[in-house]
């Protein structure tokens, strides 16, 4: 366990000295943030369209007519939830552009520089060195989870924005996503060229893969798991919903990564 | 027990096209090499010798035979505990200092927390690293590199040292101290195992050489054993003419300078041939001296000359 332990934390170390990956990561939260401003700003300009409209302030929203508000309210929520949609879709991109980046690179970036020649020439499996390097990727994958949830949720409450009730769970459902689309990352890259595996994963369980095609049975459907219908439309999940999806991904991923010991416990790291 | 056994070891890198330009990495080599010796690997480029240790240590798998260290499969990551590696080149994490990188290394080997932090000391101040110590990897110089990946060899004071190519990088004075260093680890009992193309350093510090030539084992044995060359040479004082004659029809080389005639046998039979006519004369020689050879000299008459260009 300690040897897992420790490859993971210097597979969080490895990653956080990537350059690239930092920039990717800060774009993600770029967009992120820029997101919940524009959230924020649609917020303000539709109170302040309707107030042009006659209604001077905030304590003159009371002498409204009946209408006025719902049709006010009504264009706020379309216009928030359309945003945070977009925002949700921009950040689930962002995200899983760094998971893939992680995961796929998490051993062969060590395999093309020569560095696991010394770490496996000590007692370290190669179980326990795939282990650390997934779970170096989800504790970076988690980081960055928690800091984008914290910047959205910091960004509604200061302006005021209702989210929309699938975002409370949005964050965790793409958390899953990411270490699902991860784990066939880490696993397509044992047998494969990175970056070809990174789309192979992307492609087929981004909806281009359907039940016609023989790839559809063979790789995950993330579908389950985008709620961005459910933003715009303002629809909840249920709990129970959300915890047999992340029982799925969790069973998912131990599959992946079992694949993935599979062949890299025969693979020449030379 | 051997600390190091390889039997019938048979490595082909394929080619992804066709079958027909794979390149036989390893030809069926036996080798072994028992606790406490000190073992030179040798062998042109392309030899198999990196080869050779990348299947000791698990990194590649071989097509048949079987490896073993201290009778434990290679595949066993314990086995690792004994082992210490310095690669050919040294790529390390570039992100650690150079005792950050000795300390992720001493965790991953269970060196007792205890002991830990004076062993790093101890092994920067050896290698002259420890001014170093707190410098980005990154930083460092090949020959430093060089040092730094000797020092997480030692770490754990393994029992068994593989070393491939251990000073290619180092300047003469590094060269000098490593070779000090490995002199003081054989003085306690430890194997060592050293792949390299300088002969003059495998020669100072070997007990038993190896010689690979296109993955086949050429030579093995004891520097004694393989300097011991087929040529000898026989001093006689005052060999009647007829003698003299008689040894002119040989093959052998005969030189004669104030009376004392030397005699050199290139091989066995031509030796064997003296001795019977020497016999006949009843003549015996003063003295009879076997040529040593340098291991450059075995080393090149061992493995087949490159075709000219």
């Amino acid at each position: 366990m300690n040897v897992i332990f420790l490859i993971a934390r210097d597979s969080i170390r490895a990653l956080l000295h990537q350059r690239l990956l930092i920039g990717l990561m800060l774009f993600s939260l770029a967009i992120t943030i820029f997101f919940s401003i524009v959230m924020s700003r649609t917020r303000e300009n539709i109170t302040s369209q309707y107030a042009d409209s006659g209604v001077e302030t905030n304590s003159a929203f009371s002498k409204m007519s009946e209408e006025d508000r719902r049709k006010m309210n009504e264009a706020m929520e379309q216009g928030v939830s359309a945003i945070q949609g977009f925002f949700y879709a921009a950040t689930s991109f962002g995200g899983s552009l760094v998971a893939l980046w992680i995961f796929s690179t998490a051993i062969t970036s060590e395999i093309r520089r020569g560095t696991i020649r010394l770490t496996l020439s000590k007692p370290v499996s190669r179980f326990q060195y795939l282990l650390g390097k997934y779970l170096g990727g989800v504790a970076v994958m988690a980081g960055y989870a928690v800091i984008s949830s914290l910047a959205v949720f910091l960004f509604s409450t200061s302006s005021h924005v209702e989210l929309s009730p699938a975002m409370k769970y949005a964050p965790w459902l793409m958390f899953c996503r990411q270490l699902m689309l991860g784990s066939v990352a880490m696993l397509l890259s044992l047998f494969m060229h990175p970056i070809i595996g990174c789309v192979i994963a992307f492609a087929a369980g981004n909806g281009l893969c359907s039940p016609n095609n023989p790839f559809y049975f063979l790789l995950p459907s993330y579908a389950p798991f985008n709620v961005f219908g459910q933003i715009l439309q303002g629809s909840i999940m249920r709990g129970s919903d959300v915890w047999l999806l992340t029982l799925y991904a969790l069973d998912f991923v131990v599959l992946m990564l079992l694949f993935s010991w599979w062949r890299f416990r025969n693979k020449e790291v030379c | 027990m051997a600390a190091i056994y390889t039997e019938n070891l048979n490595k082909a890198y394929a080619s992804f096209f066709s079958k027909q330009s794979e390149t036989n990495a390893l030809k069926g080599l036996n080798l072994e090499v028992k606790e406490g010796e000190t073992f030179g690997f040798l062998g042109p480029n392309g030899a198999g010798k990196t080869t050779t240790i990348l299947l000791l240590l698990n990194l590649i798998r071989p097509d048949s035979g079987a490896a073993r260290l201290f009778d434990l499969p290679v595949t066993d990551s314990n086995v690792h505990r004994r082992l210490g590696y310095l690669p050919e080149s040294v790529n390390l994490h570039d992100y650690y200092t150079g005792q950050g990188l000795l300390e992720f290394y001493a965790a991953l080997l269970d060196v007792p927390i205890q002991i830990r932090e004076a062993r790093i000391a101890g092994l920067l101040q050896l290698l002259r690293l420890e001014d170093a110590a707190t410098k980005s990897v990154s930083k460092y110089s090949k020959g430093m590199l060089q040092r730094l990946g000797f020092a997480q060899a030692l770490l754990h004071d393994p029992d068994l040292l593989i070393l491939d190519e251990p000073t290619a990088s180092l300047d003469p004075v590094g060269r000098k101290e490593f070779r000090e260093i490995l002199v003081d680890l054989k003085k306690r009992g430890k194997t060592i195992f050293i792949s390299s193309h300088i002969l003059s350093e495998v020669e100072s510090v070997c007990d038993r050489v190896a010689i690979l030539q296109k993955g086949e084992l050429k030579r093995v044995g004891t520097l004694q054993e393989l300097s011991a060359g087929k040529s000898t040479r026989l001093v006689l004082k005052n060999a009647p003419g007829v003698v003299l004659e008689a040894l002119s029809q040989t093959a052998a080389e005969v030189t004669m300078l104030r009376g004392q005639t030397t005699v050199k046998c290139v091989d066995t039979a031509t030796r064997e041939a003296i001795d019977r006519l020497l016999q006949q004369h009843g003549i015996q020689p003063e003295r009879s001296e076997v040529e040593t050879q340098s291991l450059e000299n075995i080393f090149f008459s061992s493995i087949e000359s490159p075709p000219r260009l």
